[in-house]
């Protein structure tokens, strides 16, 4: 499509015709009052929640719950899991027979008695 | 119209309350608002209730307006939403076809019915463009809006605008010649 030099203005003769065919023929005034017969019956609607803007309130109100109760879940785990035991405590020794036995003996151990050894301290 | 600065007092007053404010402004804007709503529309009465709705739509939403921008596109936009939304909600928009004997071919008017004749032909035409067709082209032609400030109104992009009041204009001038060899 390519523009004309006057598709840039208005068209005073189609405009002219097209503003006789949609001009109201009822009372400009009459309509002006119509309007204005309605100006506080517009306005206390608009200051008294309806149920849509209820409504609008239930599902932010949804998301906040959820959202409080996925931090608390997550508030509590954290609180009652205990911490995890530190890299000495993990390589400590522990009490048993068998490290007993290794430490204990005389001659060297038998490859049994130091396995079961490891697989105490885990 | 009034200028947009005595627009935008108008609109400060009645946000504080001054209702007589409020009724300057729909004084100044009826015309217009009532014919952009009939141009979505068709029916007059329909055309009617959707720019009471939009004039009192814009009222509860006046804190919204931004005074630094002029009132006119502002209100426009709205009543032509309020058209466009009782259109949706009452289906008044039916693909009738155009009466032949408006279209042309009938017999020759008299002096007298000329021109309710041709307003006849263009409400007809009118209705066979397309809603946004329609509507641009009254808010260019008619009621002097700027294709940027109608993009802003029906909230699509200005090329857009323009490429609407092309078409529309070729299909209304077509009819409007026509019209006028006929009168000769």
């Amino acid at each position: 499509m390519k523009d004309l030099p006057s598709d840039f203005r208005p068209d005073p003769e189609l405009g002219a015709a097209l503003r006789s065919a949609l001009e109201p023929k009822d009372d400009h005034a009459a309509f002006v009052a119509r309007v204005m017969a309605r100006y506080d019956q517009a306005l206390d609607r608009a200051t008294i929640p309806t149920l849509d803007v209820l409504a609008s309130w239930f599902r932010p109100g949804i998301a906040a719950a959820a959202a409080a109760l996925i931090a608390g879940f997550l508030i509590g785990r954290a609180v009652l899991t205990p911490a995890p035991a530190s890299f000495d405590a993990a390589l400590a020794p522990l009490e048993g027979p068998g490290l007993a036995a290794l430490v204990t003996a005389q001659d060297p151990p038998d490859a049994s008695v130091v396995f079961t050894s490891l697989v105490e301290q885990r | 119209m009034g200028s947009s600065e005595d627009d935008a007092a108008l609109v400060a007053s009645t946000v504080a309350g001054d209702r007589a404010a409020f009724g300057v402004l729909v004084e100044r804007y009826a015309g217009q608002a009532r014919r952009v709503a009939r141009a979505v529309l068709g029916d007059p009465d329909d055309a009617d209730d959707a720019a009471q709705d939009g004039f009192l739509s814009a009222l509860v939403k006046l804190a919204q307006y931004d005074a630094r921008r002029p009132f006119g596109p502002w209100l426009m936009r709205i009543v032509a939403n309020a058209a466009t939304d009782r259109r949706r909600r009452r289906n008044v928009r039916r693909a009738e076809p155009l009466d032949a004997s408006l279209v042309g071919g009938g017999p020759r008017p008299d002096a007298i019915a000329v021109r309710s004749e041709l307003g006849e032909r263009l409400r007809a035409a009118l209705k066979e463009l397309p809603e946004r067709r329609r509507t641009a082209v009254v808010l260019f032609d008619v009621e002097g809006y700027s294709h940027a400030e109608i993009a802003g109104i029906l909230g699509i992009p200005e090329g857009t605008v323009r490429s609407e009041v092309f078409h529309a204009r070729r299909r209304l001038r077509t009819l409007l010649a026509d019209w006028k060899e006929e009168a000769r």
